[in-house]
């Protein structure tokens, strides 16, 4: 065997390894995903006689059934996620283009205490937030959990944002305000749409984070009508304990939007945080 | 037509003053250079005119106008940046459109007046791309394209050459004189480090220096009647040879004996009182010729590069730290270490005092004037 051969040899034995090494991960993350999918299709008693197996017959009873015990949820979900995210992400655009972009006294301070809401954990605050809410009359509501997942997560979007828009070049401003822009004319006309990639990671980043939250949502949420798919599906799960076909397909009904939303704008995701700190 | 008068213009970053009081009119429709090295003051005088850098103090007025407080888009002023600052996000139409549309001028008064500075500067076929599909100089003739369309009283170019590579930078040279050729009337301040630009395009150059004014001139001017040893070293390439001396004899025929061991005779009067006190030869390198029969100096030739119409020759005299470099026509034979004579025409002699500052002929009695340390 002559040393070129040999090389080549072992440069396609690396390469099998690492796509089998690939692939084994890649079961890991996908199988239990498929497995609950699978499920909402067989009758409860075959998840527990062949709970490997294809479904016998593919039914959509499950997942109708399901549904119908999720709607209610989801449109609370929905409409929780799509107006926290509108929230979040412009006031942490409007907030790193402050931070980034316009003279202001003590900015270091003002961004550490921006920054530092990071630091802050839900748990340590819940007590207090609900006698907040309370008083404010929004316990209870959609908009509790739109201002809790808002404020909390503000600085964090405000952080990658923040971070994309250092590395935007001074210059453009300086050219807009040449032109006669006013600062709002800035962000809204050259810094917000230059910082797209960015801004659709946070989108998706805060979208992920607000369907699946379940901590706030299960302590500042009662009534069935306000409450959002993880309270929901652990309410189905404690009413309807025995029956994990239906609840198989409630997961992956809620799971669904995320992932169909994950895979639309995953070149968005990857490329908003590389660009925004990696450099 | 715009007419500039700065007056103890200075400029603070905290405790730190980068502008020291810079006076200067600028004469409507002149195109102005502002040279100097890194960290001289030059951008920032520029971002200053432009507002985009408050002015500490002094008094800076457009048309007897004072404009100190007045915000950069209502100055009457276009700037070309360094980086060209082209929005990425927008076509070459809507880069060069963006200020009218803020302007709130109509959309038919917009086309026209883009349609015009297209072509003029040749960028009509392009003005549906994005500025990520032109080349560098493509992307500056836009950026140019997008000063004219707003139709400036004055415009200000920030080093717009120096992201070229040399020989588009050549070309753009051209046609930014061409360009001022085309608006007479238009005032242009350009700043760059790099002194054939300033030479080549300047009606009058200002040279700074941390933050000062050392001369302002016409480039002729600045080239064969530098004010200081700075300035003459500054403009001219490769820079002014500089040989240090005591004055030997004083009056018409002013001799000085160089500390490289040779004496020369300058055509430049001196005060008496300045008898015995060191001075500065400056000799340009072009005014250097080979001379075999009574040589200013004789010179040993350490090294020699060859540039086909000249060779850059390097000699080394003793008590000078840096070789003296001449620049002397390319078919002659010249090598490392020959020995070599050379004489220059004593009217290129530069001659300049203890404080750097030259010794002229009308101005030699003002000079002595100076206090002895």
């Amino acid at each position: 065997m002559t040393a070129a051969s040999s090389r080549s040899f072992w440069a396609g034995m690396s390469q099998a390894f690492l796509w089998a090494l690939l692939l084994s991960v890649g079961v890991v993350v996908v199988y239990p995903l498929l497995w609950m999918a699978l499920g909402g299709f067989k009758s409860n008693s075959q998840i527990f006689e062949q709970p490997f197996a294809l479904p016998l017959q593919w039914s959509f009873a499950n997942y109708l059934s399901a549904w119908q015990g999720v709607q209610g949820y989801m449109v609370s979900s929905l409409l929780i996620t799509v107006v926290s995210t509108v929230t979040t992400v412009f006031i942490s655009a409007w907030a790193a283009f402050g931070l980034t972009r316009t003279p202001m006294p003590a900015k270091p301070l003002v961004t550490a205490i921006v920054l530092g809401g990071m630091m802050l954990s839900p748990t340590v605050a819940l007590v207090p937030l609900v006698r907040m809410l309370q008083s404010l009359g929004l316990y209870d509501t959609h908009w509790a959990l739109i201002i809790l997942y808002t404020a909390f997560r503000v600085p964090f979007t405000t952080f990658l944002i923040r971070a994309y828009m250092l590395d935007l070049p001074r210059d453009l401003d300086e050219a807009a305000m040449m032109d006669g822009a006013n600062p709002g004319q800035i962000f809204r006309r050259i810094i917000l749409p230059l910082c797209r990639p960015i801004i659709m990671s946070c989108i998706v980043l805060h979208i992920l984070f607000a369907w699946n939250e379940y901590l706030f949502a299960m302590i500042f949420t009662n009534n069935p009508s306000v409450q959002t798919l993880p309270v929901g599906l652990t309410s189905m799960m404690s009413k309807q304990g025995t029956d994990f076909a239906q609840v198989f397909a409630a997961m992956t009904i809620s799971a669904l939007p995320i992932v169909i939303i994950f895979f639309l704008t995953q070149r968005y995701f990857i490329r908003g945080l590389t660009e925004g700190i990696g450099k | 037509m715009a007419e500039l008068r700065l007056r103890d213009i200075r400029k603070n970053y905290g405790t730190v003053e980068v502008l020291h009081g810079i006076d200067l009119d600028i004469r409507s429709g002149e195109f102005v250079v502002f040279v100097g090295p890194s960290g001289c003051g030059k951008s920032t005088l520029l971002r200053a005119i432009a507002g985009l850098e408050d002015i500490s103090s002094g008094e800076f007025r457009i048309d007897g106008a004072l404009m100190n407080d007045v915000a950069p888009s209502q100055r009457g002023i276009a700037m070309v940046f360094q980086s060209y600052a082209l929005y990425p996000h927008m076509t070459v139409f809507d880069n060069m459109a963006f200020g009218l549309k803020i302007a709130g001028f109509r959309k038919d008064q917009i086309a026209a007046r883009i349609r015009q500075a297209a072509e003029i500067l040749q960028l009509t076929p392009y003005l549906d791309r994005y500025p990520r599909a032109l080349s560098g100089g493509q992307r500056q003739r836009v950026a140019i394209g997008r000063a004219i369309v707003r139709d400036p009283k004055v415009f200000l170019f920030d080093e717009p050459l120096s992201n070229l590579d040399a020989a588009l930078r050549v070309a753009t040279r051209i046609e930014i004189a061409k360009l001022k050729q085309a608006m007479p009337g238009a005032t242009m301040i350009y700043v760059t480090h790099d002194q054939v630009e300033a030479m080549t395009l300047a009606d009058r150059i200002v040279v700074l220096r941390d933050g000062r004014i050392e001369q302002v001139g016409s480039p002729v001017e600045l080239y064969r009647r530098p004010a200081n040893l700075f300035v003459g070293q500054f403009i001219g390439s490769p820079s002014m040879n500089v040989l240090g001396g005591t004055l030997a004899r004083t009056g018409p025929d002013t001799r000085v004996e160089l500390d490289a061991g040779f004496t020369v005779a300058v055509p430049i009067p001196t005060e008496a009182a300045m008898q015995g006190q060191r001075v500065h030869l400056g000799i340009r390198p072009e005014d250097l010729r080979p001379c075999s029969t009574d040589p200013l100096f004789r010179a040993t030739i350490s090294l020699v590069e060859q540039l086909g119409e000249v060779q850059l020759t390097y000699l080394d005299l003793p008590g000078l730290a840096a070789p003296l470099i001449a620049k002397l026509p390319g078919h002659l034979d010249l090598h490392p270490g020959r020995d070599i004579g050379l004489t220059a025409e004593a009217a290129n002699l530069h001659l300049f005092d203890r404080h750097e500052n030259a010794i002229r002929p009308a101005e030699a009695g003002h000079k002595v004037a100076v206090p002895a340390e």
